[in-house]
């Protein structure tokens, strides 16, 4: 992979985030509805207060040049401002708090419906027709046309309402202070099981079936009859020749949604209550809460921008093709 | 040549695995001293900040209050009770009272609290209203300005001397937190909006927020110096739910004592559950239909915006189309039964204030019909009703997306004035969308007001102004979403606003709510109940406040100080889980003597964010080496094929 290859790749990216950063400033601005006019709720607000919030929020000065050149000058620098709703508090704090509870959730989630899913669908490929095949697939079908919240409730109801094996939402419980280090990775674990279980049968779906129809596509590849005549086992066909080339198509599709991670699942933030980025991105919305929103579509096209940056490289090593 | 690989891979990842769990044990503190009994209240709230102007929500209301005393706090039945001051009276010629501040009073950080910190609280909103501005989001100040506050001096450290124009009882209704100055001394009205307020705060309320996760919860602990009536609980926590199911969920576990809001359905469900009590307590609220009445008294119009038809500035068409709602109906259809009617424009919570229309309107849709042929809009050939334009009318009903009863009322109300000839659209957006919709061109240069009729709700204050206020002319722009005007409405609110006695007031006050409820620029549904449960198996004590109220979320923090053990012998509360009325009992009195909670201060707070970047960190660590050795098991592989 040359320096330049490399280099352009690298050029765009940055060319992609800027364009991004101005229109994030324009997007939300055009949306109807302001953040100081949320408080019109407030019965005993006069006219003249609301001028007063509308210039401590610095809105009351024209969009562009002066609001606009304020925004790119201090992103910039990497200063993304305070959050409207939640008063007073930076943004970076803000999104820094629901970023990790998303990765750890989503970010985990993917991966084991990344294995499980990858898994079950080169299976129902292999062995096309069988019982493998009929329910992975069938299940898969049912669970990817499945919203978080169909497969999550059920799951509270039965396990944390019920049963109380598990609690029933939130991240941690409150106060567990006194219980050490690992009594607090073991309460996190334990509040991990069920939206975990949840987002990941959420994702297995899709996997498993453009998996199936990959290694469906590989089987009639003519390396694969060749493989076959040299006597190579079946399994062994599968996991050396079939699986890493049907692996190919599914690199962009993984780097796409890993990148796609730090979006949340919203469906499944509300129903754990999992402070998560989807849901902060909703309640910001709601708010026109401006700089909060800024920041969570940049650091979510950087992240998308990032992630196929990756797979473009990852590609370029797992297909010498790609390189010249 | 295989197995090396992998096994030097398996030696490395048990190593790590090892240096990992080595490292773990020592991070976190281990001390294990008897757990606090914590008090947990769930809310589809989620606060927006512990800046107390800087909050617009009940749960910040709620969050300031544990923390900060008022002036005067809310008894029983949400009267005047002693808060940061035990005792005042007022002067003679009842222009200003003199309060007098508790005698030995200390913050939670243990400097003495005195008059100082009231005129520094108090002090800064007449500042504000005297310039013409506000604190923060400018929910605070108002209270002052509404009181006629115009002067406050503290002639010693126990004395503090409010002056008012205005002779009412609003002066000890008046929400404004007392801050510690020593802490805020360098604030001003200007700045105070600004000021950046940390967990852990510093109050004189009952409990200190310690905490603040954003999103989460909200954690107190119990404030040492705190100088009323010790609740049994050792520590408060908010938990902050995004959807009323897993609060409800969370209830039914156990996981949460109170849970404030869940919707009708999960009520009547609970209701059956064991051990779980349910209260409907009377809100002070209400939804309504308001009628876009731009023009009204000011004879102005919009061009290109405006009502759909001038039949909206019509008394005696609003008053007809008042007949053609079965309020009932909506009410046990839409609220399950959980609320009342809706007549005037002061909640019947308001016992002192509220009084019922003198001219009721019932559900009569032939009346309406005959209402509306009398007053000159007939129906056409095809059963449209017309306006005096000749025009078919056709009303646009907007709401807001944050209530699912909302659409559920519109589609009744679609179909009811369908009976009459007028065609309903409704459309659903959200209320940042609607506010903007809804914008007369009082309120900026783009405001239009294309709407006919809006449905949406209010909530109101102790006092009867906040929501009286919505229909004063100069609150066109502003607040006013029915966009009403009327001299008569306007003065006599001047005038209440200067009655110098209750008896005075209220007579006045039954005008007001008639001549809006004549007029009918809102049609008020009804008064949605507040729907509450909560667990009986944990704390006792639980007393609604007041007595057709809930027990958490209302006036004060009385609630808080009155729980008690519900696992102790029997006489700490005789049956306070049971009925709702039981004043006399005040099983708070007996509070519990486990009252020597040290307060933490955060080292929690330091540390648990740590566990899960730890974990996500040792996650990825193995992840790094899951693919490692995916990789060398490929290359290996390779190497053999070869």
């Amino acid at each position: 992979m040359g320096s330049r290859y490399l280099g352009r790749k690298l050029g765009q990216a940055v060319l992609t985030i800027f364009a991004i950063v101005i229109l994030n400033f324009l997007l939300f601005r055009m949306m109807p509805g302001s953040p100081e006019r949320v408080l019109l709720r407030n019965p005993n607000l006069s006219q003249q207060q609301l001028e007063a919030v509308k210039a401590r929020w610095g809105l009351d000065k024209p969009l562009i040049p002066d609001q606009l050149v304020a925004y790119v000058g201090s992103t910039l620098t990497g200063d993304l401002g305070y959050s409207l709703k939640f008063q007073g508090k930076p943004v970076v704090d803000v999104i820094s708090d629901s970023l990790w509870p998303t990765v750890l959730l989503i970010g985990l989630g993917e991966l084991v419906a990344i294995v499980v899913g990858l898994t079950v669908g080169a299976y129902a490929g292999w062995r096309r027709g069988s019982a493998v095949d009929r329910v992975g697939t069938g299940a898969s079908l049912i669970l990817y046309s499945m919203p978080y919240f169909v497969i999550g409730m059920p799951l509270i109801i039965v396990f944390a309402a019920g049963l109380h094996w598990f609690p029933t939402s939130g991240m941690t419980s409150v106060g567990t202070s006194g219980e050490g280090f690992v009594g607090q990775l073991v309460d996190l674990g334990r509040h991990l099981v069920l939206p975990l279980t949840t987002v990941a049968l959420g994702l297995i779906g899709s996997y498993s079936i453009i998996m199936r129809s990959a290694i469906l596509e590989t089987r009639s590849e003519d390396y694969m009859t060749t493989a076959r005549a040299k006597g190579i086992t079946d399994g062994r066909m599968l996991r050396s020749h079939a699986f890493p080339n049907a692996l190919l198509p599914m690199v962009t599709i993984i780097a796409i949604n890993l990148g796609y991670v730090v979006a949340g699942a919203i469906t499944a933030e509300v129903v754990f209550n999992w402070p998560g980025l989807g849901s902060l991105t909703v309640d910001a919305l709601g708010a026109r809460d401006y700089p909060i929103l800024q920041g969570v579509f940049l650091l979510l096209s950087v992240a998308v921008v990032v992630a196929n940056l990756v797979a473009d490289l990852v590609y370029g090593l797992l297909d010498p093709r790609v390189r010249s | 040549m295989r197995s090396p690989l992998r096994g030097r891979a398996t030696r490395a990842l048990a190593a790590c695995a090892l240096a990992v769990s080595s490292i773990l044990p020592a991070m976190g503190p281990t001390a294990t001293a008897a757990p606090p009994v914590v008090l947990k209240v769930g809310t589809t709230q989620d606060l927006d900040a512990i800046n107390p102007y800087n909050t617009a929500l009940v749960v910040g209301y709620e969050v300031y209050q544990l923390t900060y005393n008022l002036l005067v706090d809310f008894g029983d039945n949400a009267e005047p009770v002693p808060g940061f001051a035990d005792k005042w009276e007022r002067s003679a010629d009842g222009h200003s009272v003199k309060f007098h501040i508790r005698t030995g009073m200390k913050w939670s950080d243990g400097q003495p609290a005195d008059a100082q910190d009231a005129c520094f609280s108090w002090g800064m909103n007449v500042d504000a209203v005297k310039a013409g501005t506000s604190i923060g989001l400018g929910y605070i100040d108002p209270n002052v300005k509404d009181a006629g506050v115009t002067k406050v001096e503290c002639p010693d450290a126990e004395t503090m001397i409010v002056t008012t124009d205005d002779q009412s009882d609003r002066v000890l209704q008046v929400y404004v937190p007392i801050l510690p100055k020593h802490i805020w001394s360098k604030e001003t009205y200007k700045t105070m909006g600004d000021a950046k307020f940390n967990a852990s705060l510093v109050g004189t309320g009952p409990y200190t927020l310690a905490e603040w996760k954003t999103g989460q919860y909200a954690r107190f602990v119990r404030n040492p110096n705190y100088w009323g009536t010790k609740g049994f609980e050792d520590e408060v926590v908010i938990q902050f739910f995004k959807t009323p199911d897993t609060m409800v969920q969370a209830l039914k576990a156990g996981e949460i004592d109170y849970a404030r809001d869940p919707n009708a359905d999960q009520l009547k469900q609970l209701q059956t559950e064991q051990g779980i009590k349910t209260v409907v307590g009377a809100a002070n609220g209400w939804t309504q239909l308001a009628f876009n009445t731009y023009g009204t008294g000011t004879g102005k119009t919009i061009a290109g915006g405006g009502a759909s038809t001038k039949a909206l500035q019509d008394q005696a068409f609003r008053d007809a189309l008042g007949y053609a709602v079965d309020k009932k109906t909506l009410v046990d259809k839409i609220l399950g039964g959980f609320g009342d009617v809706g007549t005037t424009n002061v909640p019947p919570v308001l016992t002192q204030w509220h009084v019922e229309p003198t001219k009721p309107r019932t559900f009569d849709i032939a009346k309406a019909k005959s209402l509306l042929d009398a007053a000159g809009y007939p129906l056409d050939g095809s059963g449209n009703r017309l306006d005096k334009e000749g025009k078919p009318i056709n009303l646009r009903l907007y709401m807001p997306n944050s209530n699912a009863d909302y659409p559920k009322a519109a589609a009744f109300i679609k179909d009811w004035y369908g009976q009459l000839g007028i065609k309903v659209s409704t459309q659903v957006m959200d209320s940042g969308a609607l506010t903007d919709l809804l914008l007369p061109p009082e309120g900026g240069k783009t405001g239009k007001a294309k709407y006919d009729i809006e449905l949406w709700g209010w909530a109101g204050s102790p006092d009867p102004n906040a929501l009286l206020q919505i229909f004063r002319c100069d609150a066109i722009g502003g607040t006013s979403d029915s966009l009403y005007c009327n001299k008569d409405f306007d003065s006599l609110y001047d005038q209440q606003l200067k009655a110098t006695s209750a008896d005075a007031r209220k007579p006045l006050l039954a005008q007001m709510q008639n001549l809006i409820y004549d007029q009918a620029p809102y049609d008020i549904l009804y008064y949605d109940a507040n729907l509450v449960a909560y667990r009986t198996d944990k704390f006792a004590g639980w007393r609604n406040q007041p007595p057709n109220g809930t027990p958490l979320f209302t006036y004060g923090t009385l609630g808080y100080t009155l729980l008690t053990d519900a696992t102790a012998a029997p006489s700490a509360a005789p049956s306070a889980s049971g009925t709702t009325a039981s004043p006399v009992a005040g099983g708070g009195s007996a509070a519990p003597v486990a009252s020597a909670t040290p307060v933490d201060s955060g080292s929690t707070s330091s540390s648990s964010p740590n566990v899960g970047v730890v974990a996500l960190i040792a996650i990825a660590i193995i992840v790094v080496i899951g693919i490692a050795m995916y990789a060398s098991r490929r290359r290996t592989r390779v190497v053999e094929d070869e």
